[in-house]
């Protein structure tokens, strides 16, 4: 039996269903009832139950791919600010993807303090120490662009399904992304104009991200954009 | 402040409330821009502003817990909140009721999700009219369920108290001051486990029933209120 409808939203300790249903993140189980355990937007699948939470702190995953910011430099690695309670532990071979002579090598030449990384999260042990690692598509030190920071809650809209936001924000906004599961995102545009608006997209998709409709009036917002910009000959072709 | 002749005529007390009459209660979710949650709340003449940070990381990093979140909590009354300017800074009665709070609002969170970390909660007294603490406890609710802060239940609380001979619901100042009794409740207003009970003064056992039924029926009131300050801030308008 399911007390709410899909997309709800619900408030902790609503009942959500009693029965034999697979309880995910943002629930959870008492006896044989399911209650929400955060603010979010229900979701009932055929025989599980989520609440998709609207705020809230990352926690890494394994397997996320996160944009860090290097706050220290040790012998062994780097550790990473990753936007989340928990620090991030880069070791040197995890990030060079080959071995290393810590006695002939400097650190500080591959990464040092301030650095802005793409990273993957390599493992995550029962008290939350993680391991991050560099090698990989699209992974490794991002340099130029402009980062900035959203609800992690909100990430998944950014990218919207099958990555339709991401298309639209690239495409019609003229920049490039690089989207951490960590709330980061670096953006690389051709003008300071560009970049801001597509900052303001940004900061709309989180603000907006439990309403219908979302996709439609981000693509509205970018075109009436690029529209203004080429009746006042902004165009940069 | 002189004591009134009495405090209740013709069954009605000196703010014309009936006895199981709560005061006007406001609360509004998330007014706070750089908190993580937060929380503001008018219980009659009371003004609370709540606000949580968190889960983050835990300094001093030996006070923290490998395998639970420490929750820390900060009850602050304003220079201003009072008749009698306060010294500010923490005393006696301040660390007091930081400690009922936060053992008020621990059963409902689920600390074992982040090991190592701290959730903070600040409670600021703005102005102050009796029952100050069971404002802050249902403003530290609704701003940790703002949080996203994973939760069991959001916790309600209420005062009763035995003003000339009569049990009464929601003390004001006066009544608190003159009265016999105060007694602040705050429970998980769905199952009625009680939380925090606290009582200065005296009760007959009937009393005592009566009174921790009106503080339930209280309860009740305040946890519609906090459900839908949470569910008004996502409202599409």
């Amino acid at each position: 039996m399911i007390y709410v409808q899909n997309r709800e939203l619900v408030i902790p300790g609503q009942k959500l269903a009693e029965g034999k249903y697979t309880v995910k993140d943002g629930a959870y189980r008492e006896g044989e009832e399911i209650f929400a355990s955060v603010v979010g937007l229900a979701e009932v699948e055929e025989n599980s139950i989520r609440v998709i939470p609207l705020d809230g702190r990352y926690i890494p995953k394994e397997r996320d791919v996160v944009i860090g910011v290097v706050i220290d430099v040790h012998s062994w690695g780097w550790l990473v600010d990753i936007n989340s309670p928990y620090t991030g532990n880069l070791l040197v071979s995890d990030y060079l993807q080959r071995k290393v002579d810590l006695a002939k090598e400097d650190l500080h030449r591959h990464l040092t303090i301030s650095d802005v990384v793409a990273l993957r999260v390599k493992l995550v042990d029962e008290r939350k120490y993680v391991l991050l690692e560099g090698g990989g598509p699209g992974l490794g030190k991002l340099q130029g662009g402009r980062m900035i920071e959203l609800s992690p809650m909100k990430i998944p809209r950014v990218k919207g399904k099958r990555g339709s936001m991401l298309k639209i924000l690239q495409e019609i906004g003229g920049c490039r992304l690089f989207v951490g599961q960590n709330g980061r995102i670096v953006v690389w545009a051709k003008t300071p104009e560009k970049t801001a608006k597509i900052v303001e997209a940004l900061r709309r998709i989180e603000r907006e991200a439990h309403i219908p409709g979302l996709t439609d009036r981000i693509r509205l917002m970018l075109e009436d954009g690029r529209l203004k910009d080429e009746q006042t000959g902004k165009t940069d072709s | 402040m002189n004591r009134p002749e009495k405090l209740i005529v013709d069954g009605r007390r000196l703010d014309g409330r009936a006895p199981d009459e709560m005061r006007s209660l406001k609360i509004v979710a998330g007014p706070l821009q750089r908190a993580d949650g937060s929380a503001y709340v008018e219980l009659g003449n009371n003004k609370v502003l709540a606000a949580v940070y968190g889960p983050r990381e835990m300094h001093p990093k030996h006070e923290a817990e490998p395998d639970h979140c420490i929750l820390r909590c900060r009850y602050m009354m304003a220079p201003f909140s009072v008749e009698e300017r306060k010294r500010p800074g923490p005393d006696r009665r301040s660390m007091e009721i930081s400690k009922v709070i936060r053992e008020a609002l621990e059963p409902v969170l689920f600390l074992e999700y982040y090991p190592r970390a701290v959730i903070d909660v600040f409670v600021e007294v703005l102005q102050a009219d009796a029952g100050t603490r069971t404002a802050g406890i249902n403003a530290a609710a609704v701003a940790l369920a703002d949080a996203g802060i994973p939760m069991k239940d959001l916790v309600s609380s209420i005062a009763v108290g035995k003003v000339d001979g009569t049990v009464v619901l929601d003390l004001t100042k006066m009544e608190d001051q003159f009265g016999e009794t105060d007694m602040p409740v705050a429970m998980i207003a769905r199952r009625k486990e009680i939380t925090l009970l606290q009582m200065d003064g005296h009760f007959t056992e009937e009393e005592f029933r009566h009174a921790l039924d009106l503080a339930f029926r209280g309860c009740e009131k305040v946890y519609e209120a906090q459900r839908q300050a949470l569910k008004e801030k996502y409202m599409v308008r």
